[in-house]
């Protein structure tokens, strides 16, 4: 991947000229390597959500406990969901979109790669922002409401934001939330927003614009149908949610009334507001790990996916249908029975696709020759641990039957098994899937299985029995339970806190099996799991140009019919001449017959994401008088860098730049 | 596709102008004139504004002589925004109303 | 051969006008909710009548400066008009004059609010206060940034070469911007202003 670039050209300062070392990372604007900062990045999230997690269910294991204090406890629940679903979920399924969404259309790269990059500088900067919480936010003395002991103040566990990732008002206005945590939580979800908009606009457009010769929209790969809806799920719900905060902001600082009863504002318009955004961000963290799945199967099954178009049809389905069940988030909040009525049967409705797409799975798999590879493992308990989060979901479409579980352990099983069982085990299907491509290793398979089986166990030790805990009327959002609850009670509440610590095992085997493997992994050779689409058609690890011939596509799953035909009864056969093919695509890959252009390093998407850092923290403190230099300054920053931007060619002038074929 | 003339641009703008005159004209009708009530000019100023709209966006902003898939983009946005906003407005003066 | 920007377009519309278009589609769900809650508030009153902004709105000055940003997306087809036609001095003028019809309706904005601020009005007098004032001032905003764009092609335009082609299509997409923060006025105009 290495490369060299001769004579920069002068901007502002001088262009970056290596691609090597910290700064050649910082530049980059390769969509491989800004997948790879995505992944880091994310992987880093997880374990800081799941720290959360552990302290969290430490704190439940036991009645009556005060390992945690109430502040400490609310700001680690509100934070276990914002880090997980905004620094964790979605920077994670980003990677996979960066990294494999040109390879897999045949692209040299997205159709903006500076943009691409500033995505992934102010989603760091957004999420450093939020983070930083814990060091400068402050979670106030609540009027009316009391920190334990008649304490004041809260240790730094207890001041990051504080109001549930769900931040419903009047709870997060300064009334309730008087510190400045709150302020890090309304600023710094604009600021993760914009991350997110600027990469789904790339992602449609180069899925649009960018696909080689002959892939049609109905020959890409389910991955990429999946990333073009969830692109398109970001892009209509993000701006609802900036438009809530930015109310939510105004509220807490400069005096609006949006959300505020008292002076003739609603706090339901949050409400709704917010799970318009909500639902679809369900399908934009789930519909990723759909997509992985999509590929993993076929691939182990050595069968085509069952029913491609059915799976296209029902992604785009949920995509629609996602904005259109917001409400049944609500039912308690006094909405009219009309629309409980009507969500409720929509809500019901978009079980449809979701159980098409499960039958379709399952029917790839039928017959198949499977093959039990960890990412298989993983892929598998993705469709069987979805199904019973998406069964249990559907449960709640029912308003009475809602009306019993809201607010109670049972959600949280719920969401659990759709989130953790769901997005996570997908994602974990595609590490290891992709592990070889990345890195040119295979990950070690046994170790992959110790970690997947310690997973699933830990898992459904953890998630199912809030199931009960709920039924048995235990509220969510608690920092103590009582021992008068009853023995069921402490008993479920243990086991869950032993099932956490198993899935932190699981999580320390993976990072000790991604290490080790990196290191001394076997060498991958080129296709190493007989796929089906174009990326493995590449030698690893992948050149930095990708392919050194764009390729041009005749069908679905080009790849394997170009390594396969089919006898009399449909039955796959290897083409006689299979080994010389792979052999001359290595070969053919690693030397381009022409000097390939590749868009140059720049230092102004990383600029740019330092000012709006700056912007930020100005945003946060306007009110209190000390944000407006931080302001002027972030902005002064964020104009400089997007003017050097624009004078500054995408790519050097063509005869200064080579990129050595490595 | 041939692109409209400074001519037709400048007959583009005569219109939007005359429209944004009688809008101004239903206000002033509705406010002064003793039985002429919202609900008559209100239907006919959304007209007004959704002419206006259409006009700016397919002769200025060229949809009219792009490719199909360029007004369908612009719609998807708008479609979804009418509907859900739709639905939030309707659900939240119901709820209100109840009490 | 095969740089990224000589990768043939599925779609047939370049790059970044497809990208300008579903951004904006996407600012219809932004400024969609700032009009909902315009309309969700108007008929709720925690305040006297005398207070309620429609007995605020000033409608023949409002008029004029919705007729100043009509006649600004005239200037503005023009001045892309005038610049396809190859014609850089024309071009230059029509992009000034669309700055400053921009700028006359933000001046107009300013004086409108200051008016209303002096006559009692507020952030927090009432929720369908803070709605308007969020929902004009978004707005402002997105007509600001839309002058300031203007300017920087204007500055680019004085250059020798003026304007080259590939800032034609700069040109362009800063042309629907500007038309859409046009259209947003429109509905504003009539929803917010005209319709009791």
């Amino acid at each position: 991947m290495a490369g060299t670039l001769t004579r920069p050209t002068r901007t502002v300062f001088r262009r970056p000229s290596s691609t090597d070392g910290f700064w050649g990372w910082v530049t980059t604007t390769d969509h491989k390597r800004i997948g790879i900062l995505y992944g880091y990045s994310a992987f880093f999230g997880f374990l800081i959500g799941g720290i959360e997690a552990l302290l969290i269910r430490l704190q439940l294991a036991r009645p009556d406990n005060d390992f945690l204090s109430a502040a400490e406890y609310n700001t680690l629940m509100t934070t276990h969901g914002v880090i997980m679903v905004f620094l964790f979920v979605m920077p994670m399924a980003a990677a996979f979109f960066n990294y494999l969404l040109p390879l897999m259309i045949g692209a040299r790269d997205v159709a903006f790669p500076r943009m691409n990059a500033l995505s992934f500088w102010i989603f760091l900067f957004g999420a450093l922002f939020v983070s930083s919480s814990f060091i400068f936010g402050t979670a106030g003395a609540p009027i009316g409401g009391n920190l334990p002991g008649g304490a004041e103040t809260a240790s730094w566990l207890g001041s990051g934001p504080n109001g549930g990732w769900f931040g419903y008002a009047p709870n997060s206005l300064t009334t309730y939330s008087p510190g400045s945590a709150m302020d890090y939580y309304t600023v710094g979800l604009q600021v993760l927003g914009l991350a997110s908009l600027i990469s789904s606009i790339n992602f449609i457009v180069t899925i649009l614009n960018m696909r080689a010769k002959g892939m049609k929209l109905l020959r890409m790969p389910v991955f990429v149908w999946m990333t073009f809806v969830t692109a398109f799920l970001l892009l209509f719900s993000l701006p609802i949610i900036t438009a809530a905060v930015f109310m939510l902001m105004f509220d807490r600082q400069f005096g609006t009334v949006f959300y505020d009863a008292a002076a003739g504002g609603d706090p339901v318009l949050w409400q709704h507001l917010f799970w318009l955004f909500g639902h679809p961000e369900v399908y934009i963290i789930v519909l990723p790990a759909m997509g992985i799945v999509s590929e993993v199967l076929p691939t182990f099954s050595r069968k085509p996916l069952f029913g491609y178009s059915a799976v296209v049809f029902a992604g785009a389905a949920i995509g629609f249908l996602g904005f259109g069940v917001w409400a049944h988030h609500m039912y308690a909040s006094g909405i009219t029975p009309v629309a409980q009525a009507a969500f409720g049967l929509a809500t019901m409705t978009i079980a449809v696709p979701t159980g098409i797409k499960i039958f379709n799975w399952l029917g790839t798999m039928w017959g198949g020759k499977i093959r039990f590879t960890t990412p298989m493992l993983f892929a598998i308990g993705f469709v069987s641990l979805f199904v019973i989060g998406g069964l249990s979901g559907v449960t709640h479409s029912i308003v009475p039957s809602n009306w019993q579980q809201t607010d109670t352990y049972y959600i949280v099983g719920h969401f659990h098994y759709v989130l953790f069982g769901g997005a996570v085990m997908g994602l974990f299907a595609g590490l290891y899937y992709y592990f070889p491509h990345l890195t040119g290793r295979m990950m070690n398979e046994r170790i992959g299985k110790l970690q997947f089986w310690t997973m699933f166990t830990g898992m459904n030790l953890t998630f199912a029995p809030m199931h009960w805990l709920g039924l048995q009327g235990m509220p969510r959002r608690t920092w103590v339970w009582f021992e008068e609850m009853g023995r069921g009670v402490g008993l479920w509440n243990l086991v869950a806190t032993i099932g956490a610590f198993t899935i932190a095992t699981s999580v320390l085997i993976f990072a000790i099996n991604f290490i080790r493997s990196k290191r001394n992994g076997t060498i991958a050779e080129i296709d190493p799991w007989d796929a089906r689409t174009i990326e493995w058609s590449l030698p690893l690890p992948v050149p930095a140009y990708n392919f050194a011939e764009t390729p041009t596509i005749t069908k679905l799953d080009d790849f394997w019919h170009r390594k396969y035909g089919e006898d009399d009864e449909g039955r796959a056969v290897p083409r006689p001449d299979l080994a010389e093919y792979l052999a001359r695509l290595v070969e053919d890959g690693r030397n381009p017959k022409e000097v390939i252009h590749l868009p140059a390093p720049s230092y102004f998407p990383f600029l740019v994401g330092v000012g709006i850092f700056f912007l930020a923290y100005g945003l946060a403190y306007l009110a209190a008088g000390t944000g407006l230099p931080l302001l002027v300054t972030g902005a002064l920053i964020m104009i400089g860098s997007f003017v050097g931007w624009s004078v500054e060619p995408l790519e050097e002038p063509h005869d200064s730049q080579e990129v050595d074929a490595v | 596709m041939a692109h409209p003339t400074p001519k037709q641009y400048i007959r583009v703008a005569i219109f939007l102008a005359v429209l944004t005159a009688v809008e101004v004209g239903l206000f002033y009708l509705e406010a002064g004139v003793d039985g002429v009530t919202p609900s008559m000019t209100s239907p006919a100023l959304l007209i007004l504004a959704a002419v206006k709209f259409l006009t700016v966006v397919g002769w200025f902003m060229h949809v009219k002589f792009e490719r199909p898939l360029v007004s369908r983009f612009f719609s998807i946005g708008f479609v979804i925004a009418l509907g859900v906003y739709a639905v939030v407005l309707t659900e939240m003066a119901l709820a209100f109303a109840r009490g | 051969m095969s740089a990224p920007h000589d990768v043939h377009e599925s779609t047939g519309i370049e790059n970044r006008k497809l990208a300008m278009w579903a951004f904006l589609s996407s600012e219809f769900l932004l400024f969609g909710a700032f009009i909902s809650n315009y309309l969700l508030f108007k008929g709720r009153l925690p305040v006297t009548d005398a207070l309620h902004p429609v007995n605020f709105y000033d409608i023949p000055f409002t008029s004029i400066s919705s007729f100043v940003l009509l006649m600004s997306s005239l200037t503005m087809v023009l001045a892309h008009h005038a610049l396809a036609e190859g014609d850089q001095g024309s071009a230059r003028t029509w992009l000034l004059a669309t700055a400053g019809l921009g700028v006359t309706f933000l001046g107009g904005q300013f004086f409108e609010f200051s008016e209303f601020f002096d006559a009692g009005a507020g952030l927090g007098v009432a929720p369908v206060w803070s709605s308007f004032f969020l929902l004009t001032g978004f707005h402002g905003t997105h007509v600001a940034v839309g002058v300031l764009m203007l300017v920087i092609l204007f500055v680019i335009s004085l250059r020798n070469d003026g304007l080259s082609e590939a800032q034609g299509l700069n040109l362009e997409l800063v042309g629907l911007y500007w038309h859409f923060v046009d259209i947003i006025w429109i509905v504003i105009f009539t929803i917010i202003y005209l319709i009791p």
